[in-house]
């Protein structure tokens, strides 16, 4: 209950940070764009707050803990990132576009399993246990930081195709909403993709070597398990997207936006459509928070 | 006298029609004034021909000639060979005053797209020069466009509109480049022409850290002096295709009377690059670059003087408080102006009532002097000198009284009265 609270209580700060950051350029208000970023210091208050009080109920850090938590550190982060870009620009209108995102990801996470996963089952010695836990780690934070990278192309993809329609229609530029030109947000878009590609690999390596040292008594690990082989889609797109950005430093900068953009929903829906159904058991992988291996394993045993 | 101006500028008229209109290099206004003096050899004429606008204003001190509108619009439609229905919507006509008070706020630069920008009162300048070399200038065009040079003046001094972002390329560059590029000083810009707007771009450019120029001119020792003062290189003509294909910033200011690159050109001059991001900054009038080049790929930016006009409209209201002060001054010169054309009327009034008080002054001492053979040298200049005293104080109130007049518009009802008091003729 008093975890409801408190998602509720960043959620709603979030929301109406959002909500003036849109009065603020609407009505090119200082005031409340000051107030906007207020409540968005005040959400992550509450929001590290809640997910340091859920890593000490379950004695796990809050990316091990389940996913609903993963996605919440995500959204965390997200609002890190707002807020520092904010202190070094306080023009720029990222809020427009970043804070809907961290609504969505909060959104998930309402309806996403907070059950600890099934591969940090406690069915081990303690060394193969701390190893498994550094895997885990290594798994979870990679693909987090990978996958915020990725939130951050498609923000800065966004804000180009916005600021590309405007040019190709020869707009003049609304002063409360300035975009950064285009070259900067294809550097800072190329460099997003280019960090988080990396980062993804080695969360997907990590994660099948992982699935290699679960006992199966808890999970088995497959190349046909559908969150090996959605994940496995998922990079391929994101490493094409890599290998085209590193081969054509000038391809056309709305090419590349659109792919960051599609890259992106197509990351988003398969780690939170995966996480969601494998989280609540609809679906049968080594990956679920509940696996059915798990309750179907005394009988194999027998 | 008859002053009377027909224009088109970038409020009344779209570029299109502007451009079909303009006289864009020396050939053709040589040819304009040529067939404007076979056509009106009684009206002195001065043709203004700009990428915002195109202005024939017409003058003549004979009360007896006239000149219409639509006769302007049939010089227009026949030298360009365009039916008049093709334009005559976008034209605009004024006549007397209005003619100065537009002339003056036009050379101050307060009818520019971007207020307080100084290409226009050198393109004034220019206009007139030419007009002075084909002879078609006469006195009251002269004093027309010399006192609209130093209203121009007096206003650039005694307000602040010349401060800032006051060119057109300024505006261009500042709102479109700088949205599009983050840095100039690693982009490779290629400018199309060697004109005064060529110089004021990269006057620009060359401020916001542009080093990597490339200017391409037909006529190469324009480009190689403008090279040499911002420190660019100069190409050859038929390397035009290469330097598009290299180039991020382009900047075309020619007076070529038709678009040099259309939309085919250029989609071999990209196919042939690697089609990154380029920004094209089309300042012709008429267009140097085909509007459907723009749509060449997705990395091309594209735009023409119209499209700044927004943007122009912003750099206006951010500079309109200082525009009541300038149109002050303008009105003040203006009516100074009139003034003093209705007193140049008075001209030869004056000067036969002076020379036949004069002569009836000299006919007088002639008299006395030859009574008066004993006078000396001395006595007889002395004598001389107070009869001139005595004629000039008698004239003094008329011509003041017709100065005076003269103020409120030309003072015909006084000169009348004075050529029959005084017996003046023709």
């Amino acid at each position: 209950m008093l975890n409801n609270v408190q998602l509720s209580c960043f959620l709603l700060s979030y929301l109406t940070a959002f909500g003036l950051e849109v009065v603020s350029i609407m009505r090119a208000s200082r005031v409340a764009r000051l107030t906007a970023i207020g409540f968005g210091i005040a959400g992550l208050v509450a929001h590290t707050a809640y997910l340091l009080i859920r890593s000490r109920e379950v004695d796990l850090p809050p990316l091990l803990s389940s996913t609903q938590d993963w996605v919440l550190v995500l959204a965390w982060l997200a609002v890190l990132l707002y807020l520092a870009i904010i202190a070094l620009d306080r023009t720029l209108p990222l809020g427009l576009f970043l804070l809907p995102v961290v609504l969505t990801l909060i959104g998930i996470a309402l309806f996403a399993s907070d059950d600890p996963h099934s591969l940090l089952a406690n069915q081990d010695g303690p060394i193969a246990e701390l190893a498994k836990r550094r895997w885990t780690m290594l798994h979870a934070a990679s693909l987090l930081v990978g996958t915020c990278g990725v939130l951050l192309g498609f923000v800065l993809s966004i804000m180009y195709l916005i600021q590309h329609r405007r040019l190709r229609q020869k707009v003049n530029k609304a002063p409360s909403v300035a975009l950064p030109n285009l070259e900067k947000l294809a550097t800072l878009n190329w460099w997003s993709v280019v960090v988080a590609v990396p980062l993804l690999t080695i969360g997907l390596v990590a994660g099948i070597i992982l699935g290699q040292l679960s006992p199966e008594t808890t999970a088995v690990f497959s190349f046909t398990d559908p969150t090996v082989l959605a994940h496995a889609v998922v990079w391929i797109a994101m490493a094409a997207l890599f290998y085209r950005l590193l081969r054509q430093r000038g391809a056309s900068g709305k090419t590349v936006a659109w792919q960051t953009v599609w890259a992106f929903g197509f990351l988003i829906a398969t780690i939170v459509g995966l996480e969601l159904l494998t989280g609540d058991g609809r679906i049968d992988s080594f990956h679920s928070s509940t696996p059915q291996h798990q309750s179907e394993a005394p009988e194999v045993g027998a | 006298m008859k002053l009377l101006l027909v224009y088109c500028n970038h409020e009344s008229a779209p570029l299109e029609v502007r451009e079909h209109l303009a006289f864009p290099n020396v050939d053709v206004l040589s040819s304009a004034y040529a067939a404007w003096q076979r056509r009106f050899p009684d009206f002195e004429c001065v043709i203004i021909s700009t990428c915002n606008r195109v202005e024939i204003c017409a003058a003549t001190e004979h009360p007896n000639c006239d000149i219409t509108p639509q006769q302007i619009a049939g010089f227009l439609s026949d030298f360009h060979e365009l039916p008049q229905d093709d334009f005559v919507s976008s034209l605009r006509s004024l006549e007397g005053i209005d003619v100065v008070r537009h002339l003056f706020a036009v050379t101050a630069s307060l009818d520019s797209m971007v207020l307080g920008e100084p290409q226009i009162v050198n393109q004034v300048k220019d206009a007139y020069r030419k007009s002075q070399q084909n002879r078609a200038c006469g006195p009251i065009t002269n004093l027309l466009y010399q006192r609209a040079v130093s209203v121009s003046a007096k206003i650039r001094s005694d307000t602040k509109l010349s401060e800032g972002r006051v060119s057109i390329a300024s505006v261009a560059v500042g709102e479109f480049g700088k949205r599009i590029f983050n840095r100039f000083d690693d982009k490779r810009v290629l400018v199309i022409g060697a004109g005064a707007m060529a110089e004021e771009t990269l006057r620009y450019l060359h401020s916001e850290g542009a080093s990597n120029i490339t200017i391409v001119n037909r006529s190469p020792d324009r480009a190689q002096n403008l090279a040499r003062d911002f420190g660019g290189q100069v190409a050859a003509f038929d390397t035009l295709d290469n330097q598009l294909a290299n180039a991020d910033v382009i900047v075309s200011t020619t007076g070529a009377s038709q678009p040099i690159i259309d939309r085919r050109r250029f989609k071999t001059v990209r196919k042939a690059g690697n089609r990154h991001t380029i920004f094209i900054l089309d300042l012709g009038a008429p267009r140097d670059f085909a509007a459907d080049v723009g749509t060449v790929d997705d990395n091309v930016f594209l735009y023409d003087i119209d499209d700044l006009k927004t943007a122009c409209n912003e750099n206006r209201k951010a500079r309109s408080a200082e525009l009541e002060t300038a149109h002050t001054i303008v009105t003040e010169a203006t009516h100074r102006f009139m003034q003093d054309i209705h007193h140049r009327g008075t001209g030869p009034v004056i000067s036969r009532l002076k020379r036949e008080w004069s002569d009836i002054s000299q006919q007088e001492l002639e008299l006395l002097f030859r009574k008066l053979p004993h006078l000396t040298d001395s006595d007889r200049e002395s004598i001389q000198r107070a009869l001139e005293r005595i004629v000039n104080k008698l004239l003094h109130p008329p011509l003041e009284a017709l100065k005076d007049e003269a103020k409120d518009g030309p003072p015909e009802g006084l000169l009348n009265a004075m050529r029959r008091l005084f017996q003046l003729k023709d």
